[in-house]
C-alpha cells in the first residue's frame, strides 16, 4: 500500500507479524511456565528459563521420540512416493496432446474436493483386504493419494517452463524419451522438485485423520495423533503438552523457513497461477 | 540392447503419453476413484461401522432422512457461513498483507518469511494452542478482553454464539498466509510503468488499485477463491479438535457431520450420504466458477 505514509505502513507490518507469530510464541512461553503460574489471573508473558526441564520430562514420560520417528517415516515416505509417481505424468501433461488429457486434468482437480474423512471408510476396507491395516505403509499410501494431484500440478508448471529445444537436441543425439525426462528435464526443474517435496513432506508430517483411524497400535502412533490425544484430556500438565506441541511444530517450521523461498516460487510458478 | 530398443519404440509411439500417465491414473483409480464409488454405493445402504461388509439396500432413505432433518439443514447453513467467511476473510487478509509486503522497506524479506509461518504449522498443534488461548479462566484471549473492560469468563469455543467465530479466527490465522503468498506473486505481474504513469497523472492509491492492479490479479484471486472454498468445505482436523462440531451444532460443518455419523453413531450409510451431498456442492461451485471465469476471459478479449 504505497499510498499510506511510512510510519502507518510499518506499524501495520509490525501488527501483522505479531498476529502471525503470537500463537507460536504463546505455545513456547506456556511450555516454559511453572505449573503454579499457569493458572494465575494474569498470564505470564515471558518464558521462565529455569523450566526447560519440562522438555526432558516430556521425552522421559511420554513416547514423544517414537511419535516423531513415525511422523518422520510417514512424511519421508509420502514425499518419495509422491515424486516418484508424479514425475512422468507431469511431463506427459506438459508436453503431449492426447485424448483424455482434459479429463485427466479435471480428475486431478476433483480429488481436491474429497474429504479425507469420507475416504477413510473405503480405504480402511481396502487396506484390510491387503492386510495392511495398522502399518505406516498404509498411511504413506493414503497420504500420497492427496499429495499426488498437487505435486503433478506443480511439476507440470515447472516443465512448461523448460524450453523444448533443449529436449530436441537430446532427441537427435539418440536419447530416449525416458532418458530425456530423467537426465535433462529433471535437473532443470530441481528447485521446483524441492518445493513439491516440501509440500508432500508437510502433508505427511501434519496428517491426522488417516493416522488416527488406519493405525491402532501405540508403537505406530504419529505425533499428530499423540498430540491430539491431549485435547480435552486433563491429567497431563498443560506445559508438558505445550512442550510436545513445540517439539512437533518447531522443527517443521524451522525447516520451512529455510526452504520457504523454493516453496513459494514452486507454488506460484506451477500450481496456482492457473 | 534389443530389449532397450523395444521399450524405446514403445515410449516414443502415440501411446507414450498414456504410458507416462499410467502411474497417476492407476494410483488415483485405486485410492480415490474406487473408494469414492464405494462410498456412493454405501450412501444407498444401511451399514454399521461394526459390520461394514453387511450392506442393506435402502434406496434413497438416507438422503430422505437428511433433508427432513433440521440438524442437517442447520449444518448446511453452518457450512455455508463458514466457507463464505473463510473465502472473504482469507482473501481480504491475504490481499491486505500482500499489498503491505509488496512495497519495499527495511526487513521486508524477514517479514515475508515470518508472515507465512502459520501456514506451515500442523493443524493439530494449532488446535491445541488455540484451545489454550481460548481457555475461559486462564486463556490469554479472555485476559485481553478483560483488560479492555469486557467482563468475560466464558470460553468462546463453548458458547453457541461465539464458537463459529472462534473457529474462524483460528482458521483464518492458519490459511491467510497462503493467499497472501499467492497474491503477492500475482502482484509481481502488475506492469510498473502503468502504475507509475497513473501516479504521475495524479490518480489516488485506490484508483490505481482498481484500474491497474486489480485487473492483473483478478484471475489469480478468482482461482484462489475456488481453492479456499473447496478446502474449507473439507476442513476437518482443526474444527474437530477445537469443538467436535459443538456446542449444540454451532460449528457442525458437513465434514464434521459426516465423521460423527460414521464414527460416533457408527452409521456408515448416513455418513456416506452426507459426503455425497458435500461433494455435489463442491462440484456445483466448481462448475459455476468455471462458467464465470470463462465469461470473464471472453470479455477480456
Amino acid at each position: 500500500m504505497p499510498g499510506l505514509p511510512l510510519p502507518i505502513r510499518l506499524s501495520a507490518v509490525l501488527l501483522l507479524l505479531a498476529v502471525a507469530v503470537f500463537p507460536f510464541y504463546w505455545m513456547f512461553v506456556t511450555s516454559l511456565t511453572p505449573s503454579s503460574e499457569l493458572f494465575a489471573s494474569t498470564p505470564r508473558f515471558w518464558p521462565t528459563w529455569s523450566e526447560t526441564g519440562v522438555y526432558a520430562d516430556a521425552f522421559r514420560k511420554i513416547p514423544v521420540a517414537t511419535w516423531l520417528l513415525n511422523s518422520l517415516i510417514v512424511a519421508a515416505g509420502t514425499t518419495v512416493l509422491s515424486i516418484a509417481i508424479s514425475l512422468f505424468p507431469a511431463y506427459s501433461l506438459s508436453r503431449f496432446r492426447f485424448k483424455g488429457k482434459g479429463i485427466m486434468g479435471l480428475s486431478l482437480f476433483a480429488t481436491q474436493m474429497l474429504p479425507e474423512a469420507m475416504l477413510v471408510v473405503p480405504l480402511y476396507a481396502l487396506f484390510g483386504q491387503f492386510n495392511m491395516l495398522n502399518t505406516l505403509t498404509a498411511l504413506i499410501l493414503a497420504n500420497t493419494a492427496f499429495t499426488v494431484p498437487v505435486v503433478v500440478w506443480i511439476l507440470k508448471g515447472a516443465i512448461d517452463g523448460v524450453p523444448e529445444e533443449i529436449e530436441e537436441a537430446a532427441h537427435i543425439d539418440g536419447c530416449s524419451q525416458v532418458g530425456i525426462v530423467w537426465r535433462i528435464v529433471l535437473p532443470l526443474i530441481a528447485p521446483t522438485l524441492a518445493a513439491a517435496s516440501v509440500i508432500a513432506f508437510f502433508h505427511g508430517w501434519n496428517e491426522y485423520v488417516f493416522a488416527q483411524t488406519l493405525v491402532s497400535s501405540e508403537s505406530l502412533r504419529t505425533a499428530s495423533v499423540g498430540l491430539a490425544g491431549f485435547v480435552g484430556e486433563l491429567s497431563t500438565p498443560i506445559h508438558t503438552v505445550m512442550s510436545i506441541a513445540v517439539i512437533y511444530a518447531v522443527p517443521a517450521i524451522v525447516f520451512y523457513m529455510f526452504v520457504q523461498k523454493y516453496v513459494v516460487s514452486g507454488m506460484t510458478a506451477g500450481g496456482v497461477k492457473g | 540392447m534389443s530389449a532397450g530398443k523395444t521399450t524405446e519404440s514403445l515410449l516414443t509411439s502415440r501411446w507414450t503419453p498414456y504410458v507416462f500417465m499410467a502411474p497417476v491414473f492407476l494410483y488415483l483409480l485405486l485410492f480415490d476413484f474406487i473408494p469414492l464409488v464405494k462410498e456412493f454405493y454405501l450412501s444407498f445402504t444401511s451399514t454399521s461401522l461394526l459390520t461394514p461388509s453387511v450392506n442393506k439396500w435402502v434406496g434413497l432413505d438416507n438422503y430422505r432422512e437428511l433433508f427432513s432433518n433440521r440438524d442437517f439443514l442447520h449444518s448446511l447453513w453452518i457450512t455455508a457461513v463458514y466457507t463464505i467467511a473463510c473465502v472473504v476473510l482469507a482473501i481480504g487478509a491475504g490481499l491486505g498483507t500482500a499489498l503491505l509486503l509488496d512495497a519495499p522497506f527495511l526487513g521486508r524479506a524477514v517479514a515475508r518469511t515470518l508472515v507465512t509461518l502459520p501456514w506451515a504449522a500442523p493443524p493439530v498443534a494449532v488446535a491445541l494452542i488455540f484451545t489454550w488461548i481460548y481457555n475461559a479462566q486462564y486463556g490469554v484471549f479472555n485476559y485481553v478482553q478483560r483488560s479492555l473492560g469486557i467482563e468475560t469468563f466464558e470460553n468462546w469455543l463453548d458458547t453457541p454464539d461465539h464458537a463459529l467465530t472462534a473457529i474462524l479466527i483460528a482458521t483464518i490465522w492458519q490459511i491467510f498466509p497462503f493467499s497472501s503468498v499467492v497474491i503477492l506473486a500475482a502482484l509481481q505481474g502488475v506492469p510498473k510503468e502503468l502504475r507509475e504513469s497513473a501516479a504521475l497523472d495524479g490518480a489516488g492509491a485506490f484508483d490505481i488499485f482498481r484500474a491497474v492492479v486489480w485487473p492483473t490479479i483478478r484471475p489469480t484471486v478468482m482461482l484462489l477463491a475456488l481453492f479456499i472454498t473447496i478446502w474449507s468445505l473439507r476442513r476437518f482436523d482443526l474444527i474437530w479438535l477445537l469443538t467436535q462440531g459443538g456446542p449444540i451444532g454451532a460449528t457442525n460443518t458437513l465434514v464434521i457431520d459426516l465423521y460423527r455419523r460414521a464414527f460416533v453413531y457408527r452409521d456408515l450409510g448416513a455418513g456416506a450420504s452426507v459426503g455425497m451431498v458435500g461433494l455435489c456442492i463442491a462440484f456445483a461451485i466448481t462448475l459455476v466458477h468455471h462458467r464465470l471465469s470463462s465469461r470473464y476471459e471472453l470479455k477480456g478479449r
